[in-house]
């Protein structure tokens, strides 16, 4: 019994020295709190928690963490400048590489040079066989046969990947010329032909009422009317025409719209091709 | 027991008191930390150590108070939906009838704030049927009159108000408001019968000249032509001049009642915001 | 502290903090709340401002008909900017022309018979969000100008 007690006296008291010093900002502690509030997805306060440590803490799932951390905020750039300060021998060295890659597309939207390569092992090997063929999407043209651009990806997504390659390389873009050439012979079809029924009959509609009031005004010798009929059907004319090559234009820009909004919500429910790391279980 | 066994048990018994202080003691020192970066106005940062604050206390001593003000910080970043989750985190970790008031009081007034009124006044029912807040009658009044002011409601404002005290400063004050309000039904219904007359009502007197000209001036056009058997011309005229400056004299009419009933909420409103001294959302 | 002590000392200093700028730019400060109600009511902007005689004499018609005859005549337009705003905005952005080939094309399709507007975005108060940068023929401004119509626009 006396022994026992003695030995618990000697626990508690080094226990003691420390309890009184619990330091919230100590390193580790900082590590464990930084770890909670990236599991609860607040990567602000994850980074900057990661980040006061870093120095003092040399750790490859930190430095990876951060670069993550600062990919989920969107500062691909800072993310990328962590990936630059990776060792080579890191054990998340290949993983940040992707990563970095996803940086790139997010930053500049285009295809990727021949980068210098790490050793993949086969997961890694195919997400960035995967990824470096969509990066071919952002390109002006392909670098690729359909086939094999489609080829690298699962059966599951070679459908959309394919839809995507069309509406990249072979847009259903409408000719503003023919738009225009079409509205200066029938008032209207210009719009008609890019889908505008509405504006297109519109357009018909008046500048045939504005030509008939003229006439009308000529025949019975109401020059002035006639004249001021003339001038507003003549404007509303060349208006028709000039509105069917935009409506053209604007047509085209919704079709650039679409595949790029198209690619990045494709990318995102993909996560760029990339494994999802789970740091939290 | 023996003279050993009895001192290493009062020094047992002492060490497990002191180790309980001290964590305590740096528990304590972290809230101060904390709360002194909030009334130093640096929410953010102040989130961040009441967070610290919350994962490292086993003890859940803190979690009602640390809940609360991470609360009102978010509150004061005008990030409502996080500083409501954080309410009813403090809510649900309350200790006693008082602070589950206080904290409900909190997310009736960011509900004020966001005006969702119903949600606030609905809220504010529960409050007043709980036996346990009979004598918070004058309070849940209170808040009900600025859940009306922020709905634009100010004659029940000045109701709920009044049942606190007849001379209560809110009353008298949402009194004067609603006595200056104009009547947007008369309005409408002067320029009904008088094109114009709604917009003097509301003292728009050169867009009320203007009205009346036009629709006198077609009026005049519409009638004659029909006088004189231009029938077609009459209805032209008629139809797509007359109407339309007499249905624009009626919008202007509503419009303007509207626009002037507005400015003075805003100017009320911005009068409560700066110089009321009471308690405010 | 030497100098070369002092070098690494200032570079280390830069280096945090151009680590933190970014996370600074997005760490929230405190808002000043306003209790006002948002006021969507158009505000006329009669500028009494001209560059030049050209510009004079095209702020003189616009705010004559403004006053005299659309803030009369009722809320006709559908589109934000109204036609009239339009005609300037046109004029402003590319020359006298093109502007009045713009606005042409513009009051036709306000006169849509089949109120066909689904394909444009909103403004925040319901109107129909149509800007002249997207009728200039600039294909480059087009493509930034472009928005979906599912979009509401803070005009």
């Amino acid at each position: 019994m006396k022994l026992t007690l003695i030995i618990t006296l000697f626990f508690f008291i080094p226990n003691l020295a420390q309890n009184s010093h619990f330091n919230f900002h100590s390193p580790e502690n900082k590590k464990k709190f930084a770890d909670y509030l990236f599991c609860e997805g607040d990567y602000l306060r994850a980074v900057e928690e990661y980040e006061s440590i870093r120095d003092l803490i040399r750790n490859d799932t930190i430095d990876f963490k951060i670069m993550l951390g600062y990919s989920s905020l969107g500062l691909f750039e800072e993310s990328n400048k962590i990936f630059k300060q990776f060792n080579y021998e890191s054990v998340f060295y290949s993983d940040g590489y992707l990563y970095s890659l996803r940086n790139i597309l997010q930053i500049e939207q285009r295809e990727f040079d021949y980068p210098g390569i790490p050793s993949f092992d086969p997961t890694q090997w195919k997400s960035f066989r995967k990824l470096f063929s969509i990066s071919m999407l952002y390109a002006d043209e392909p670098f690729e046969s359909k086939e094999k651009f489609v080829s690298v990806f699962e059966e599951d997504d070679q459908i959309t990947v394919s839809l995507l390659y069309d509406y990249k390389f072979n847009p259903p873009y409408k000719s503003e010329l023919l738009a225009g050439v079409l509205s200066a012979v029938i008032p209207g079809s210009g719009k008609m032909y890019v889908g505008e029924w509405g504006d297109g009959i519109t357009a018909l509609l008046v500048t045939g009422l504005f030509a008939f009031l003229a006439y009308d005004n000529f025949r019975a010798d109401h020059n002035t009317r006639a004249w001021i009929f003339t001038g507003l059907g003549a404007f509303f004319y060349a208006g028709n025409v000039y509105g069917s090559v935009a409506s053209a234009q604007i047509f085209n820009a919704r079709i650039n719209f679409e595949f790029k909004e198209g690619l990045n919500l494709f990318l995102q429910h993909k996560n760029y091709f990339l494994p999802e790391y789970d740091f939290c279980n | 027991m023996t003279f050993v066994t009895e001192l290493c048990v009062k020094i047992l018994l002492l060490s497990f008191v002191v180790i309980n202080l001290q964590a305590q003691t740096a528990l304590k020192d972290q809230f101060n930390y904390a709360k002194k970066l909030y009334n130093d106005e640096k929410y953010f940062d102040a989130v961040t150590e009441f967070k610290r604050l919350l994962f490292f206390d086993n003890t859940n001593k803190y979690v009602f108070e640390a809940s609360k003000f991470i609360g009102l910080s978010y509150k004061e970043g005008a990030k409502f939906s996080d500083a409501v989750y954080y309410f009813t985190l403090a809510e649900k970790n309350a200790q006693n009838n008082e602070e589950l008031f206080e904290t409900r009081i909190e997310i009736i007034k960011i509900n004020i704030l966001r005006r969702s009124t119903g949600r606030a006044l609905a809220l504010l029912v529960s409050l007043q049927n709980d036996k346990r807040y009979i004598n918070k009658k004058d309070e849940i009044n209170y808040w009900r009159g600025w859940a009306y002011i922020f709905s634009d409601d100010w004659e029940n404002a000045a109701f709920m108000f009044n049942s606190i005290s007849p001379n209560h400063e809110l009353k008298v004050f949402a009194d004067s408001i609603n006595s200056e309000f104009y009547d947007v039904t008369l309005s409408k219904v002067l320029s009904v019968f008088i094109p114009g007359a709604g917009q003097f009502y509301t003292g728009e007197y050169a867009s009320g000249l203007i009205s009346l000209g036009w629709n006198v001036l077609w009026g005049y056009l519409t009638i004659s032509a029909f006088i004189d058997d231009r029938i077609f011309d009459g209805i032209m005229i008629g139809s797509f001049l007359w109407w339309r400056f007499y249905t624009g004299n009626l919008q202007n009419a509503e419009k303007f009642a509207l626009e002037k009933n507005l400015n003075m909420t805003n100017d009320a409103l911005r009068y409560l915001r700066n110089n009321y001294p009471g308690s405010k959302p | 502290m030497t100098k070369n002590n002092l070098k690494f000392f200032f570079l280390f200093i830069f280096i945090s903090t151009s680590a933190f700028c970014q996370l600074d730019n997005l760490k929230w400060k405190k808002v000043d709340l306003s209790y006002e109600k948002p006021n969507n009511f158009r505000q006329r902007d009669y500028s009494f401002e001209f560059d030049d005689a050209g510009d004079f004499a095209k702020k003189s018609i616009a705010y004559t008909y403004w006053f005299f005859i659309s803030d009369v005549d009722g809320d006709n337009c559908p589109f934000r900017p109204s036609c009239s705003s339009f005609l300037m905005q046109s004029v402003e952005e590319t020359n006298i022309a093109q502007g009045m080939l713009m606005f042409f094309d513009r009051f036709t399709r306000d006169m849509n018979l089949y109120k066909g507007h689904y394909h444009y975005p909103r403004v925040k108060d319901g109107y129909y969000y149509d800007p002249p940068s997207l009728y200039t023929l600039n294909e480059l401004n087009v493509n930034f100008y472009y928005t979906p119509a599912t979009e509401v626009v803070d005009e």
